[in-house]
């Protein structure tokens, strides 16, 4: 990675495209290679059609050919968007010859991707009547305890799942109003944003108490995202609805941003932290920019520059930096998926 | 209900009287029409039985879902549920709940409920409080993490004093305390977040071990483990 504060293009030569039928919103990169081709990593995309009936297709990507390739029995039906969609983290590769799949829609629900089809294994539903459920927002997957699922909804309450026994571990009313993301810090301690604009920290140890430590400036400014650094747990990053900037938290020291990341020039769609560095973090927006920022440990007055820019075709709206390909960030924009090489 | 009965010549004249001069203005009906009935009788002759657009069959299978589905939601507004339900009027709707529908619907839902209590999810409301600045202070509490003292984060004079001024919780009670953090809203006595282990080999903090004790005999609370989730996160970031 460059170290120089000047922004860099990142060569075309050094970008793999793909392109979808449709919108796409939801990705996942697997966090380990492809069973059947260990030169392959598996890319699942969710497509964003305002209709009951979507798709989650699973392409092949080879860093080395810079290819990506479709399997037509790699794809499934899928109802609603997913919101979001998550390979299972630190799969053991020799352990078994498919993977999973989790998505987020109006349940969570788990997919056995095998060789060449993809069987649903589970619906986790735990809506108390029959008629309704309250739509799932995002989820997160925790890697270090991996039966453990934690969902967030529109209904304010965050969900822990454990997936193996297919029962819920424990919903906790984590906000006031809707929750748009959730993310594990460790094996049981979790964060989540929500409409009410507030970071909260949960401990399932002591499910009685929560820990504000951000609330949105103006209040009841939503927060849609939420990031938190796995290789510095002290740091988070979270993004205000419409705003063009990146907060930076650092947990122990509440309420006060440690950098506010200014330079987009329209809204933030996503954020990631780089999977292998912690002073690293990506963003991307509707001014169709993607950013890489390093984190300096003094800011300079004029606020942080990022470290490399990308200019897509149009409104990234999601990113995904895995640590099974670090070397790649993954932009969705449009029907179009993207990876960089970084 | 007490009452006569319409008979087919009052309906008659209450029919051609609403044609002739449309619905509304109950008061003036009975005369127009020449009844010997009060205005809300006519009215509600009209509305549940002589209305032309009025579905007379008995519910089918799908109203009878809504009709569930809504009454689940609504309660017993019947006037809200008919609204829904296109032909059928409150009155009818609210009859055929209570005749049909509500004794099915009871053992049902003691049923669900049975099921509920075997599935034993609980929802719990965790209560928010807004943590104060741990910075400098968590660190040197825990004897598992080595900080040399000049490799602190930069403290500011504020959180630095933290610590002293817990001395002054047991002597002047958590008011005292939650006062003099003027910018930091404390929801829990602040004290508690230093009960815990308090090993550490600072001399510095040999005091604390006293103050503890005494909190924590003092507000008995133990309920704030947000200290608990500091040692455990230092331990973690150690160990990268």
């Amino acid at each position: 990675m460059e170290n120089s504060t000047q922004e860099s293009h990142l060569r075309s030569d050094n970008s793999v495209t793909y392109e979808s039928p449709y919108t796409v919103y939801a990705m996942a990169v697997s966090s380990t290679p492809s069973p059947t081709n260990l030169n392959h990593q598996s890319i699942a995309l969710g497509s964003f059609l305002e209709d009951y009936n979507n798709r989650v297709d699973i392409i092949a990507f080879d860093p080395d050919t810079l290819s990506v390739k479709t399997h037509p029995t790699l794809s499934f039906y899928h109802p609603y968007p997913p919101t979001k969609l998550m390979f299972q983290p630190n799969r053991k590769s020799s352990s078994s010859s498919s993977d999973l799949l989790a998505s987020s829609g109006e349940y969570l629900r788990l997919w056995e991707v095998r060789e060449s089809s993809i069987e649903p294994l589970s619906v986790l539903n735990n809506s108390k009547t029959s008629e309704f459920c309250a739509p799932l927002t995002s989820f997160d997957w925790n890697d270090v305890e991996p039966k453990r699922i934690g969902t967030s909804s529109i209904d304010t309450t965050c969900t822990i799942w454990d997936i193996e026994k297919g029962v819920v571990e424990t919903q906790l009313i984590a906000h006031d109003k809707e929750v748009y993301d959730i993310a594990w810090g460790e094996a049981r301690v979790f964060a989540s944003v929500s409409a009410d604009g507030s970071v909260r920290i949960f401990d399932l140890r002591d499910k009685e108490h929560s820990t504000i430590i951000y609330e949105s400036p103006q209040p009841d400014t939503p927060l849609l995202r939420l990031a938190w650094n796995k290789q510095d747990l002290k740091y988070m990053a979270t993004i205000q609805m419409d705003s063009n900037k990146v907060v930076i938290l650092d947990i122990r020291s509440p309420t006060m941003p440690v950098a506010e990341l200014e330079r987009h020039q329209a809204s933030v769609n996503a954020i990631t932290w780089a999977p292998q560095s912690s002073k690293h973090i990506c963003s991307a927006g509707d001014d169709t920019q993607a950013f890489i920022w390093e984190l300096p440990t003094v800011a300079g007055p004029n606020g942080i520059d990022p470290l490399c820019v990308y200019s897509a075709g149009s409104e990234i709206n999601q990113l995904q930096w895995s640590a099974a390909q670090p070397d790649w960030i993954a932009i969705a924009f449009s029907n179009k998926m993207q990876l960089l090489k970084v | 209900m007490g009452g006569v009965a319409w008979t087919e010549e009052e309906d008659q004249l209450l029919k051609k009287c609403i044609e002739r001069y449309g619905e509304g203005k109950w008061h003036r009906v009975p005369l127009l029409a020449g009844l010997n009935r009060c205005r809300k009788s006519c009215r509600l002759r009209w509305l549940n039985y002589l209305r032309p657009n009025i579905k007379r069959g008995s519910f089918a299978e799908d109203e009878v879902q809504l009709i569930i589905k809504l009454h689940k939601l609504l309660g017993n507004k019947w006037s809200l549920i008919a609204g829904r339900l296109p032909g059928r009027t409150a009155n009818d709707v609210k009859n055929f709940w209570n005749c049909h529908l509500s004794k099915k619907l009871c053992a049902r839902e003691t049923e669900e409920e049975c099921n509920q209590s075997a599935m034993n999810v609980e929802t719990i409301t965790p209560h928010p409080a807004r943590s104060i600045s741990m910075t400098g202070s968590t660190k040197q509490r825990t004897q598992d993490y080595h900080v040399a003292p000049n490799s602190l984060p930069a403290i500011k004079e504020s959180s630095m004093s933290m610590p002293f001024n817990f001395f002054g919780v047991d002597q002047q009670g958590h008011d005292q305390l939650v006062k003099e953090e003027r910018d930091i809203r404390v929801q829990e006595p602040a004290g508690g977040l230093f009960i815990g282990d308090l090993t550490t080999e600072d001399h510095r903090f040999g005091q604390f071990d006293e103050v503890n004790v005494l909190s924590r005999a003092d507000e008995g609370c133990s309920k704030w483990d947000w200290d608990d989730l500091m040692l455990d996160m230092d331990l973690w970031t150690d160990s990268l």
